[in-house]
């Protein structure tokens, strides 16, 4: 199957030559933005889990639980970058 | 299967949250301060001084009904009752499944309390005074069993229990001797041997999962090494492999028998086996004095300790939730025999030596 797909797949390839790539920079930059998005969340999940356990024991616990929970948050920041980088 | 409960149906389980709530519980349990200056005081003042702590709520609900040691010994089943429902309550999912099994030994302890109190013919307050609501029966289910007026009716309305199998025999035996103890041998059973039911029995040796087991397993192996050294010091003429219970890996049935016939070669299979490391000095204290009581308070203490190690090696699994309750439960055990003590007269260091502290 594999075999058979690959020269149709470089048939098309070289048809375009002037080719623009099948996902221009802009949609690859949001892409980043996206998935780093979507795993600083999953990083937040577990620590806000905790952070809101620590502050319902101790309610000084609230200014802590807050920062670290936003910590993972800078993944998206950082991917942020890259759109201003394209 | 109502054998787990409702709570876990396919849930993930939540242990950041729990483990962030114990862990704070945990750090603010009474520390050697606190013992060092319970020890110095008289009953009532040990009253006052859990007043202004973690058990004031408690203290002011039942102050008006007891006094004395008797209410510090229901506060602190009240308190440890509260807390360790509310384990059960946050967790869902594996964890929840987990905190149960354990906590299923205060099921245990109440079924016991109504069949010990009915036999005796105590009085419905009394009995319910003695319960420990921090297991996984409901309320209804405790007060239905409070009610019960005899105790067919109780096997009869543990029917769907775990309990519901081995009380039922065990219930036919009672009929004929008119004994407690066969009664209170299957509520024992049924608890450990649901203890490691549906487990894997052969997890990986360094997982969360894995360390559980091996947990468990040293439970049941220090409650059968318990029984076979009490027996073996009482010298009574009891066959030990009634009391064994199944699933630990010290001992098997045969070995038990036969090791409970000579005080020295069990002590010497112990300090051979894996946790001769944790017990040596204990079990030196046991070969020079023969003192039964202070390698009880050893076995304790081996546990807690270990049960703490694994919390830290596995911050994210049920591990910190177990020696929190282990933490907890020492706690209980050691204000109570403060207070106890202090009332029938020990002095300061007589009490000392009773308290497991780490």
């Amino acid at each position: 199957m594999i075999e058979t797909i690959a020269p149709v797949v470089n048939a098309v390839l070289q048809e375009g030559t002037a080719a623009a790539p099948a996902i221009p920079p802009s949609a690859a930059a949001a892409l980043a933005v996206g998935l780093a998005a979507l795993g600083s969340g999953y990083a937040e999940r577990g620590i806000g889990a905790a952070a809101v356990g620590a502050v319902a024991e101790d309610d000084s616990m609230f200014g802590r639980g807050l920062i670290l929970t936003v910590l993972p948050e800078t993944l998206v920041i950082l991917a942020l970058v890259v759109v201003f980088v394209v | 299967m109502s054998l787990y409960g409702t709570a876990s149906g396919g849930r993930a389980s939540n242990y950041e949250y729990v483990i962030a709530r114990v862990r704070s519980r945990r750090a603010s349990l009474f520390d050697d301060d606190d013992y060092r200056k319970l020890v110095r005081m008289g009953t009532s003042e040990i009253a006052r001084f859990m007043e202004e702590t973690e058990y004031e709520t408690e203290m002011n609900a039942l102050g008006a009904r007891y006094s004395g040691s008797d209410l510090v010994e229901y506060a602190l089943n009240r308190n440890l009752a509260k807390h360790f429902d509310d384990l059960l309550e946050w967790s869902e999912g594996a964890l929840y499944n987990y905190i149960a099994r354990y906590l299923r030994k205060f099921d245990a302890w109440n079924v016991k309390t109504v069949i010990r109190g009915l036999y005796a013919g105590a009085d419905l307050s009394a009995i319910e005074d003695d319960f420990i609501r921090a297991g996984e029966f409901s309320e209804q289910r405790v007060d239905a069993l409070r009610n019960a007026g005899s105790i067919e009716e109780v096997v009869e309305s543990l029917d769907d229990t775990i309990f519901g199998a081995s009380l039922a025999e065990a219930y036919e035996v009672y009929e004929e001797q008119q004994v407690l103890v066969p009664l209170e041998n299957a509520v024992d059973r049924a608890f450990y041997e649901t203890l490691l039911d549906g487990l894997p029995s052969n997890p990986e040796r360094d997982s969360a999962t894995g360390l559980y087991v091996q947990f468990l397993r040293a439970e049941v192996d220090f409650r059968n090494l318990r029984n076979a050294l009490r027996l073996a010091r009482s010298g009574a003429e009891t066959d030990p492999a009634e009391y064994y219970i199944d699933g630990g890996k010290l001992f098997d049935q045969q070995s038990l028998t036969q090791l409970t016939a000579n005080m020295d070669n069990l002590v010497a299979t112990v300090r051979d086996s894996t946790y001769g490391d944790d017990l040596d000095s204990a079990l030196s204290a046991l070969e020079d004095a023969g003192s039964l009581v202070e390698f009880e308070r050893a076995l304790d203490a081996a546990l807690l300790e270990y049960a703490d190690k694994l919390s830290t090696r596995y911050p994210l699994s049920v591990c910190p939730v177990l020696s929190y309750i282990l933490a907890k439960e020492r706690e209980v055990d050691n204000i109570r025999a403060i207070a106890r003590g202090r009332e029938a007269g020990l002095s300061p260091d007589e009490i000392e030596q009773e308290l497991v502290i780490l």
